[in-house]
């Protein structure tokens, strides 16, 4: 891989849970790949393979026990502000409304009230949900949340995006809008993206690459480069080619 | 959270469990206790040291206080007053709160009743009690009886009345008649809720009777304390409060023992918030 | 919903109400001979005014508030301070939640003999049975909130930038707030009771003493007044604490989920 280009960069790494059977806790064992500027990478695997705790080290919210991540050549030590995260269940703060949840994170920052407010509204009209701004959480249904929490975490700017399943509790129809907002979104502002998912479909019709993992011990068993154009067909020959090949190597 | 959460990060679930620091933190409490009692620097009056009340428990046991009066004695007392008040609240509350938990009206009809009765102090009817029927065992389990009564009765009423009408229709389904219905359906289904102001009722009882046994009799377990406190008797005080203590751990304890058997399927339901 | 069986249903209520006066009345003036033992509504109030001066009856009410409102404040500030400790350092918590949990069992009425002995009879021993009233359910229901937040919520907040104090106070503790509230609406509950037992038991004013030096001087229509006034003040006390305090500052957690 190009170093000069890499944004993200997991080198070697492995991660061991304490657990009665030390093979249980094996969670991720050498593990080791590189994103890209800009690249959008889908993981994807069986349950139980280790996808969502790579994110996590990632995302620094867990130290890995061998090996190390580095973004942008600095090696991660906890969250950062160079990395948003969302999460399959919005996980919005319930108490603040939606675009209170969108100027959390800059708030901490301490930007200006104005300032602030400007900036959630734009993210509100991006992820199309203008008129909904003053709804708590409560109020919103799976896919506005969705949309509220990606607004949140591209409040802060970060590089890098980490996405947990997160539209894996949306019914079909809705996720489907969502991987098409999720596209324009990228599209428009340009950031690098680690998608993890259960769904081959899901991850084919996003990614520029697919990364399968496999469990016992979670490791990438296989690699794939999606170089169709997007916006993919999803009943293309070549579409079904990929999902069927990499169907094959989740085995 | 902020430790465990730094430890959940690393990954390590090792550390010294619960259980552990708290059995530590006991016997460190008692240890501290005592030899600051002895060092003098708390007064053995106030605060008699663990190894007197030890020695106290054995008094209390044997020989009593006041004079013959064993704390098995004041147990018995106490227990028989709040098994009697708690019998008879059981057995009227519950057919009671089914027959209005069925129907509208009967439930919004004496819903203001209700909750009017049950917001008035039940230790506050007390001196009706005695001016209607003098300082007996009538009035102490009339008014056990009362506290009881309104915490089964509402959660009775509230089971019934929420009970899933597809539980019903499942039951219509197979042809049941309405009595069946009743006794095979909306009864265990109301169950989980009954125990729940059985609980609660539980405590309320067992709250108000050491109240009352503060008053007008020297059996008892409230009795006891209070006779402890007239003559300035610290350590049987202290002795009683920690039967008390024990005795209402021992009855929630055994309630909780008598839902799993009769509710195996129910365990783990949420906590009823009165 | 203004539903025919909803307006059948307020006029159930009504007259479920009314029909339990009028019963009153019935069997005070008609069943019972010995009057003054059961004084009907009409009876109580006259003879209360009668026989208990307004000012002294406001005297007794405001000290009675004055004591449950002191022990409340105080069992409630603790409660919640050493449940969002609890929860948030777990060793210390640990070490905490130990003579915490030892005297959780024990009804705060049971201590008021030990709190006399070691507090005398003066307004402190009172103050302190009803803080321990107060106490007991807000910490409970504080650390239990402080322990069952949605991990989910913390790693958002600690994505975007928050750690240490700032974490616990703009998340975590805003998370934990419902629980909060329900434990203030039961601690304000255990409060009451214990502050009317208090007075009964021990104490030389306020309204449970009222009624209890009422019982001495043998009119009953007195206890009878004093009985409905610390219900009728129990219901009053527990709605304002629900609908303004609580539900106001809650809004966003009870949202689609209006009572009836």
């Amino acid at each position: 891989m190009n170093t000069v280009n890499v944004k993200v960069d997991v080198a070697h790494v492995t991660k061991q849970f304490d657990a009665e059977n030390p093979e249980q806790g094996l969670a991720l064992s050498g593990v080791s790949f590189g994103v890209r500027t800009n690249e959008f990478v889908a993981i994807v695997g069986r349950s139980g393979c280790g996808k969502s705790t790579m994110l996590n080290i990632i995302a620094g919210l867990l130290d890995p026990t061998e090996g190390e991540v580095r973004i942008n050549g600095t090696p991660v030590k906890g969250p950062g502000l160079d990395r948003g995260m969302v999460f399959q269940h919005a996980s919005l703060f319930p108490w603040l409304t939606a675009i209170e949840n969108i100027e959390f994170g800059p708030s901490n920052l301490g930007v200006p009230k104005d300032k602030r407010r400007e900036l959630a509204q734009g993210l509100i009209e991006l992820v199309r949900l203008k008129g909904f701004e003053d709804k708590y959480p409560r109020e919103l249904s799976g896919g506005m949340q969705q949309r509220v929490a990606i607004a949140r975490a591209m409040a802060m700017d970060p590089e890098i995006l980490l996405m947990d399943e997160p539209f894996g509790a949306l019914d079909q129809l809705t996720r489907e809008d969502m991987q098409h907002e999720l596209l324009r979104i990228w599209e428009s502002h340009k950031k690098t993206v680690l998608f993890v998912t259960h769904s081959i479909i899901e991850s084919v019709y996003l990614a520029d690459r697919v990364l399968v993992f496999a469990p016992h011990p979670g490791s990438i068993r296989k690699e794939f480069s999606i170089t169709l154009p997007r916006p993919r067909q999803k009943s293309s020959t070549e579409f079904m080619r990929y999902y069927e090949e990499i169907y094959e190597a989740i085995g | 959270m902020r430790r465990s959460a730094d430890r959940a990060r690393r990954g390590k679930r090792k550390g010294p469990t619960d259980l552990q620091i708290k059995l530590v933190t006991l016997v460190g409490l008692l240890v501290l206790w005592e030899s600051l009692s002895r060092l003098g620097y708390i007064s053995p009056l106030s605060l008699p040291r663990p190894t007197r009340l030890a020695s106290t428990l054995w008094d209390l046991s044997v020989y009593g206080f006041p004079t013959d009066i064993t704390v098995w004695l004041h147990i018995r007392a106490t227990m028989s007053r709040i098994i009697q008040g708690y019998l008879l609240a059981t057995a009227v509350a519950i057919p009671l709160g089914l027959i209005i938990g069925r129907s509208y009206l009967l439930e919004r009809g004496t819903n203001p009743i209700i909750t009017f009765a049950r917001s008035v102090a039940t230790i506050s009817l007390l001196p009706l009690a005695i001016a209607w029927f003098g300082v007996s065992e009538l009035s102490r389990v009339l008014l056990i009886m009362y506290g009881a009564f309104w915490a089964i009765l509402t959660n009775t009423i509230q089971g019934a009345r929420s009970v899933d009408i597809n539980f019903i229709n499942v039951g219509r389904m197979f042809g049941a008649k309405r009595s069946r219905i009743f006794f095979r359906v909306i009864l265990p289904a109301t169950l989980p809720r009954i125990f729940a102001g059985l609980k609660i009722a539980l405590g309320i009882s067992f709250m108000v009777i050491i109240g009352v046994e503060m008053i007008g009799t020297v059996e008892g377990l409230g009795a006891l304390i209070q006779q402890a406190r007239f003559f300035y008797k610290s350590d049987m005080a202290i002795d009683g409060t920690i039967f008390i203590g024990v005795l209402g751990l021992i009855l929630s304890v055994l309630l909780d023992r008598v839902e799993r058997l009769a509710l195996p399927w129910a365990v783990g339901l949420e906590e009823v918030k009165r | 919903m203004k539903t025919a069986r909803f307006r059948q249903g307020l006029i159930a209520s009504w007259s479920g109400f009314l029909l339990l006066i009028l019963l009153w009345q019935f069997i005070s003036s008609v069943l019972i001979t010995e009057s003054s033992l059961f004084p009907g509504p009409v009876q109580v109030m006259r003879s209360t005014m009668q026989n208990l001066a307004l000012t002294r009856l406001l005297q007794h009410l405001g000290i009675s508030l004055q004591r449950i409102g002191l022990g409340f404040v105080i069992g409630t500030a603790l409660g919640i301070t050493f449940g969002v400790i609890c929860g948030w350092y777990r060793t210390l918590g640990s070490v905490l939640r130990t003579p915490i949990e030892l005297v959780r069992p024990v009804p705060p009425l049971a201590w008021i003999p030990l709190a006399i002995i070691w507090l005398g009879l003066g307004e402190s021993s009172k103050v302190f049975i009803i803080f321990l009233g107060a106490f007991f359910p807000v910490f409970t229901n504080t650390y239990k909130g402080m322990t069952t937040i949605e991990p989910n919520i913390i790693r958002s907040a600690q994505m975007l930038g928050l750690k240490g104090g700032r974490l616990l106070l703009r998340v975590v503790v805003p998370a934990t707030l419902p629980d909060i509230a329900t434990g203030i609406r039961l601690g304000w509950s255990y409060s009451f009771g214990c502050m009317v037992a208090a007075e009964l038991i021990a104490a030389q004013s306020g309204l449970g003493y009222l009624i209890m030096h009422a019982r001495e001087l043998g009119i009953t229509a007195i206890i009878v007044f004093g009985i409905v006034l610390i219900g009728v003040t129990n219901l009053i006390t527990d709605y304002l604490i629900q609908e303004l305090i609580l539900k106001r500052r809650l809004r966003w957690h009870f949202l689609g989920t209006e009572q009836a």
